[in-house]
């Protein structure tokens, strides 16, 4: 099989001339790889293309390196290091938990016991579990309790166990906050442990427990380090308490309003100041929802460190469905879910490192290692000017936060193969089957996890196979984001143009500024992702007089934030996103789960928090399908003065991109159109369209309409379309939206000599001009209503 | 429902070559559909295919919709150079194994042998909505969602 033996990743996606960057690598089996510097130019190995063109960099971390293994450590857990008041004689456990994956298959990727809250390891201490056979289970050293009752999942259990050293009594309470008419009783279990805890020096663990230790190198990147936390549980998990003596069922109850610290006649109830003295911990995972912390309020302060990002911001056992935003009742969102396959952080030891000199092009780079059995990997990075030091007129934005929301993604094999929406049977890459063995490498926001429960962070602190060059994606069965923005880079450098880059996080956090030094910014094909001030930072560009291209679609869709809990790592390293109430989406968010652990903003599509996707650029996604692409034809439009110099060199008559490395065609895959409904300024002139030229496979985005009903796909409906638009902007500016995700594959066809490269050239060659663009002829100047004319666009209605 | 049609029929016989001339005219696209282009490798004028006949399109709807478990995907094994058939597991963690011996030297046409294959494996009722069993309770259906 295609087995991937070198992987890697890099601390940074944009690096500054002057500054270092950091490669770390896992090379499983060969003794030495040869890692090198080169400058991308084209991704992409279609024949009928220009071929895969990179160009080698002088570094001075070129060199033969030792091929040492390195291991990711997936599932995220919680862990609070050993201390004295965790190794109690006695004892009472005690949480709610909401399980997804009480039962697993005896193939599935991690099958074996649960962890839940878990002072044990290697037979010793003492620990609440879920058993193989889905049943909680009470382990005390090597002895375990259990009562026989299958928990159900997707649904809220309270599980108690208590152990009293002085009489060994045992009892393991197990209750379902909903039981079923016909729902066998579940009487707690009692037994009897003659024998002593026997304590280690191990973490508690909340959500697994300790497999083993391992001092050696691979060992390294786990936390705590060299302590390899195993039997992850999969599910939500709220509000656990750990007592020093074994509870009667009524303190138990009692026990569940937690630690109320500073309990007066004025403030706060709960367990009774002598109860109280039994609390070791009483963790309130609603505390800090934005932070890699589960609190204890307790009185020891037993903090536990969270691990690979568990999702938080999620309803607890007691939500009341009256509100849907946690930062207004956080009590009600005390419960964390976790997954087997979370992952914020490879944690990997540096490889090699290097100091990228002042003097260097802003361009698309990336670290090539090779090995001379044959296996290669490439990890990308973007060399970015600093501010004020901008290199070109021109820059290309390229969209990073798109690349992590669709890093590493399963949906070709965890989706039966998609093959209802691309409409043919799928090829995986040899990625693709690396990554479906290697589910520690986590997922994407496209993916669900291995619960099935939707993904809604992801990292670029780990290896991300799908950005790379050399790689086709299901969807197309062509380049997709990376491999296709490569198509645009390819093409800059074919004609010639200076170009600096900045990715989205450098928009981001710089604003403004990462912008106005620019006379045009260029898109990359796909930016569906982006985070609000990067919106802020376009429109505030385009408004003072900046040029924006906009070359593909689907864009400005998904609201994103960065989690802050990781700026101390860098710019960006974890991206948050909720698949709220519309828009395609591969899983949809839970009710009172919209809201971002991060930045407790609301998620979903930005077009629900009033920023309509059309309003950025000029355009908004209608429809896409993923079989075949098709091809523009110019609209009376284009002759207007304001806008015919975009078509120089061009005939009226002849088809626009009827060719491409994507699709065959530059209108394709995903499209955008007009609509002045939805924030398409009024003055804005449609210069050409794919209307009516597209395959059945291609459908009407799901927002786009309130009632399912036939009719909605590419062979009748009028949305779905690509439409290519002009439209000025204040002080000089202007966007021009090309509004297809294939356009860019064909820009570098025929060696860059087509009517797609023409068209693009003219309005670049315009756009990258100093000072404002001409001003449009007086008569353009009028009032305009929103919908007071009849789009020529629309092919259904000449 | 619509039965895909048995082996030796003549309908069969029609869909397999309808199917077949498709693949064979999408060479050379970066890209994939059962579809006719007009000249061969160029998608400006497409016909025929899941857009003129009805029944090959009910019939690859019927095999697109069909469980993960066991069902059959095309691996690239050398770049833009070989492709082979494999069957995904179905469970995740598990990955696809190669489910024939064959090299394809085309990434179309080997749409063509999955095709076949899923022919001859799919029995004639294969996927009817009203084969109802108890996993219609919790989405165990044949239509698999992400």
């Amino acid at each position: 099989m295609c087995a991937m033996r070198l992987t890697g990743y890099a601390d940074k996606f944009g690096v500054h001339p002057g500054d270092t960057i950091k490669f770390y690598v896992n090379c499983d089996g060969p003794a030495k790889y040869q890692a090198s510097v080169v400058q991308m130019i084209n991704g992409d190995t279609n024949p009928r293309g220009p071929g895969f063109i990179e160009k080698a960099v002088k570094a001075d971390c070129e060199g033969v390196y030792d091929g040492i293994k390195q291991v990711v450590y997936g599932g995220s857990y919680g862990f609070v290091a050993d201390a004295p008041q965790l190794k109690p004689d006695s004892f009472t456990l005690q949480c709610w938990i909401w399980p997804t994956t009480p039962k697993t298959d005896k193939r599935y990727w991690k099958h074996g016991a649960q962890g839940l809250v878990t002072k044990w390891s290697g037979g010793k201490g003492y620990g609440l579990f879920i058993n193989t056979d889905g049943c909680v289970e009470l382990r005390i050293n090597g002895e375990t309790y259990t009562n026989g009752a299958p928990l159900r999942d997707h649904a809220w259990h309270f599980i108690a166990a208590s152990f009293d050293a002085l009489t060994g009594e045992v009892v393991l309470h197990h209750e379902p906050q909903v039981v079923y008419a016909l729902d066998p009783e579940i009487p707690p279990v009692k037994a009897v442990f003659r024998g002593k805890v026997e304590h280690t020096g191990q973490p508690l663990v909340i959500a697994g427990y300790v497999d083993h230790v391992e001092p050696g190198p691979l060992g390294l990147p786990s936390l705590p380090q060299g302590v390899i936390v195993g039997g992850h549980y999969n599910g939500k998990l709220d509000s656990p308490r750990l007592c020093n003596r074994a509870l009667s069922r009524f303190e138990i109850e009692m026990m569940k309003g937690g630690a109320q610290p500073g309990l007066t006649e004025r403030r706060n109830a709960g367990p009774t100041g002598a109860l109280s003295e039994a609390i070791v911990a009483a963790w309130d995972f609603s505390d800090g929802i934005d932070t890699l912390v589960a609190k204890d309020a307790g009185p020891y302060r037993f903090n536990a460190t969270l691990v690979n990002c568990p999702t938080r911001a999620l309803t607890g056992y007691n939500w009341a469905g009256q509100t849907f935003d946690w930062k207004v009742a956080p009590k009600e969102y005390g419960a964390i879910h976790f997954h087997d396959d979370d992952l914020d952080n490879a944690r990997w030891e540096v490889s090699f490192e290097w100091t990228v000199p002042t003097d260097i092009k802003s361009r698309f780079y990336a670290a090539k290692l090779t090995t001379p059995e044959g296996d290669e990997d490439y990890i990308p990075f973007w060399i970015v000017p600093k501010i004020g030091q901008e290199q070109s007129k021109i820059a290309v934005m390229v969209p990073t936060i798109s690349y992590m929301a669709y890093a590493n993604e399963h949906v070709a094999c965890n989706a039966g193969g998609a093959e209802l929406f691309i409409y043919r049977v799928p090829i995986m890459q040899q990625q693709n089957m690396f990554l479906a063995e290697h589910r520690e490498y986590g997922g994407s926001i496209y993916d669900t996890h291995t619960d099935g429960s939707g993904i809604c962070l992801s990292s670029r602190l780990r290896p991300i196979l799908s950005i790379r060059p050399k790689y086709d994606h299901f969807l197309a069965q062509a380049p997709w984001q990376y491999p296709a923005d490569l198509h645009l880079i390819c093409w800059l450098e074919q004609m010639g143009y200076e170009y600096d880059v900045f990715t989205d996080e450098d928009a981001t956090y710089d604003g403004l500024a990462r912008l106005e030094n620019y006379n045009v910014i260029i898109t990359g094909s796909h930016p569906e992702h982006n985070s609000g001030t990067q919106l802020d930072a376009l429109h505030n560009y385009t408004q003072r007089g900046g040029r924006l291209m906009y070359m593909g679609a689907d864009a400005w869709y998904w609201v994103h934030s960065f989690h802050p809990a990781y700026d101390g790592l860098g710019r960006g390293v974890v991206t948050e996103m909720r698949r709220c109430e519309s828009g395609i989406r591969t899983w949809r968010a839970d009710p009172g789960e919209y809201y971002h652990q991060g930045t407790g903003e609301l998620g979903g599509m930005w077009r629900y928090r009033g920023r309509y996707l059309h309003s950025v650029a000029g355009t908004g996604m209608s429809s896409e399908g993923f079989d075949i692409s098709s091809y523009f034809t110019r609209t009376p439009e284009s002759l207007d003065p304001r806008v015919s110099w975009a078509f120089d060199g061009i005939t009226y008559e002849e088809n626009l991109g009827n060719f491409g490395l994507v699709g065959g065609g530059a209108a394709g895959l995903e499209l955008d159109i007009v609509d002045t409904m939805l924030g398409s300024p009024p003055h804005i002139l449609t210069v050409a369209t794919s209307a009516g030229r597209h395959t059945e496979a291609y459908l009407l985005v799901m927002e786009d309409f309130g009632f399912n009903q036939q009719g909605l796909d590419g062979t009748v409906h009028p949305r779905v379309r690509a439409d290519v638009t002009f439209h000025e902007t204040p002080n000089g500016g202007g966007c021009f939206a090309f509004s297809s995700i294939a356009y860019c594959g064909s820009l570098p066809w025929n060696n860059c000599d087509n009517n797609i490269s023409r068209l693009t050239k003219n309005v670049l060659d315009r756009f990258m001009q100093d000072g404002p663009l001409p001003a449009a002829p007086k008569e353009a100047f009028k009032h305009r209503g929103r919908a007071d004319y009849e789009s020529p666009a629309l092919a259904s209605s000449t | 429902m619509i039965s895909i049609p048995k082996k030796g029929t003549p309908e069969r016989d029609r869909l397999i070559r309808e199917h077949l001339e498709c693949v064979q005219s999408m060479a050379g696209v970066a890209g994939f559909s059962v579809l006719k282009c007009a000249t061969p490798g160029d998608t400006t004028v497409i016909s025929g295919g899941v857009h003129e006949d009805p029944l090959l399109k009910r019939v690859l709807l019927r095999m697109r919709g069909a469980s993960t478990k066991g069902k059959l995907v095309v691996i690239c094994t050398r770049l833009d150079a070989e492709w082979r058939i494999g069957r995904l597991s179905g469970i995740r963690g598990v990955p696809p194994v190669f489910a024939t011996d064959e090299v394809y030297t085309s990434e179309q046409d080997i749409q063509h042998a999955i095709f076949l294959m899923r022919l001859d494996e799919m029995p004639d009722s294969d996927g009817f909505p009203e084969h109802y069993h108890e996993g219609y309770k919790r989405r165990d259906d044949n239509w698999p969602v992400t």
